[in-house]
């Protein structure tokens, strides 16, 4: 079980840090990115070992995304949209997506509409786990940054940028 | 201090770099009236996904910039952001923030095609289908997932036409996973299919669509849901179209 989710959280940081790089995000935000997916990946797989229901691995994961991304936006200075966008993509459920448009296509209507069903039940389950983290950050975001802006510098390219 | 038509007009600019590029419309309207009110001149912005409205709050005047969005290119976005956020700041003038917005406007900043083809690559390996699909099956999409985005990258540059880069990126992924389970060297077709088109997914548009509509900005988050899922039609029609080529010649 260790090993499972120790592969997973590799596969799953190459995977936001590759989808980082193809979306073109600022290289600073790259390793936060791949460690907040890499988590989030951890907590989707533990609660799957311990749940067989299928919203609360989406909804904790998302949580888990939400509350990581928000505090790496705040660390690395970026937009908090640079952070999430990478970290999802391990989590949209393509293999549903895709399942369903393959059976829609091949005229079978009742498995396609239960697939869609699916992906928009997992939709709402990240849509409710992002709610809940941002409610949660928005309590702590102003001291969070006061101590940030005091204890933690400027990253080196932005401080670069501040001397040109 | 800055003519008031120069102030709208550069408050206009940096809100069409930044809903172009991939930035959600609540940091668009908070951005461009940060700027307005640092360089002295109240603004009121309202965002949609297809324009900008930058309003003078004590007079008449209104502009509206007019965006279509494409390429999206998170860099800028952080630019702009920590650009406008140091202007807001006092740290620079307007001069220096003019300059600095017609440089990012203008710069292609861009990571090189080895590390974009080893970032599709990292892509492709879908940790969904760890311990389901088999360590060949993954193997064989991380070059496939390659493959269909060079495929989905290359005609993007040869047609302005909407979609049909995702459906040639999911056309050569159907063709190349059936191709090679039909030769035996793969398990699953499907398995192969499935890892290799993440990165091909709409993520920003997903990513936007839900932040949008959480926060209530539920008109931009219905058309970037809309968007995403035309996008996640044209890739699957690629490859249904791809795969039943396949089947069809070599049956």
């Amino acid at each position: 079980m260790a090993v499972r989710l120790l592969i997973g959280f590799i596969v799953a940081f190459a995977s936001s840090v590759g989808f980082g790089i193809i979306t073109n995000v600022p290289r600073r935000t790259l390793l936060p990115a791949g460690v907040t997916g890499g988590a989030s990946w951890v907590v989707y797989l533990a609660m799957g070992t311990v749940t067989t229901n299928v919203l609360l691995p989406n909804l904790l994961a998302a949580v888990t995304i939400g509350l990581l991304a928000n505090a790496a936006a705040v660390l690395v200075r970026a937009p908090v949209n640079v952070l999430y966008i990478p970290c999802l993509v391990a989590l949209v459920p393509g293999a549903i997506i895709y399942m369903a448009m393959k059976d829609f296509t091949l005229g079978q209507d009742s498995a396609a509409s239960q697939g869609f069903i699916k992906t928009l039940t997992i939709a709402i389950a990240l849509a409710v786990g992002f709610v809940i983290a941002e409610a949660i950050f928005a309590q702590i975001r102003p001291s969070f940054r006061r101590w940030v802006d005091k204890h933690v510098p400027l990253p080196r390219t932005l401080r670069e940028e501040e001397q040109r | 201090m800055a003519a008031q038509k120069e102030i709208l007009d550069l408050a206009g600019r940096v809100g069409k770099i930044l809903l172009e590029n991939g930035a959600e419309t609540s940091r668009v309207e908070g951005t461009v009236e940060y700027i307005g009110q640092a360089a002295g001149l109240a603004l009121t912005c309202h965002a949609t996904m297809t324009a900008i409205f930058v309003d003078v709050n004590d007079d008449a005047t209104t502009h509206l910039v007019k965006v279509r969005t494409g390429d999206f290119n998170l860099q800028k976005v952080d630019e702009i952001n920590s650009l406008s956020r140091r202007f807001s700041a006092g740290l620079i003038d307007y001069a220096t923030l003019e300059k600095g917005v017609a440089r990012i406007d203008r710069q292609v900043i861009d990571f090189s095609w080895p590390v974009k083809i080893l970032g599709a690559g990292l892509v492709s390996v879908a940790p969904m289908l760890l311990f389901q699909a088999t360590w060949v099956d993954l193997a064989w999409a991380f070059g496939v997932g390659i493959a269909g985005y060079l495929a989905a990258q290359w005609t993007g540059w040869h047609t302005k036409t909407p979609y049909i880069a995702s459906g040639v990126g999911g056309l050569v992924i159907g063709l190349l996973a059936a191709l090679i389970q039909a030769l035996g060297l793969g398990n699953s077709a499907d398995n192969i299919v499935i890892s290799a088109l993440m990165p091909l997914v709409p993520g920003v548009a997903l990513t936007n669509s839900l932040r949008e509509l959480i926060g209530k900005h539920t008109i931009s988050g219905m058309v970037r849901a809309v968007d995403a899922v035309l996008v996640a039609g044209a890739i699957g029609g690629g490859v249904v179209v791809g795969s039943f080529l396949i089947h069809w010649i070599v049956r």
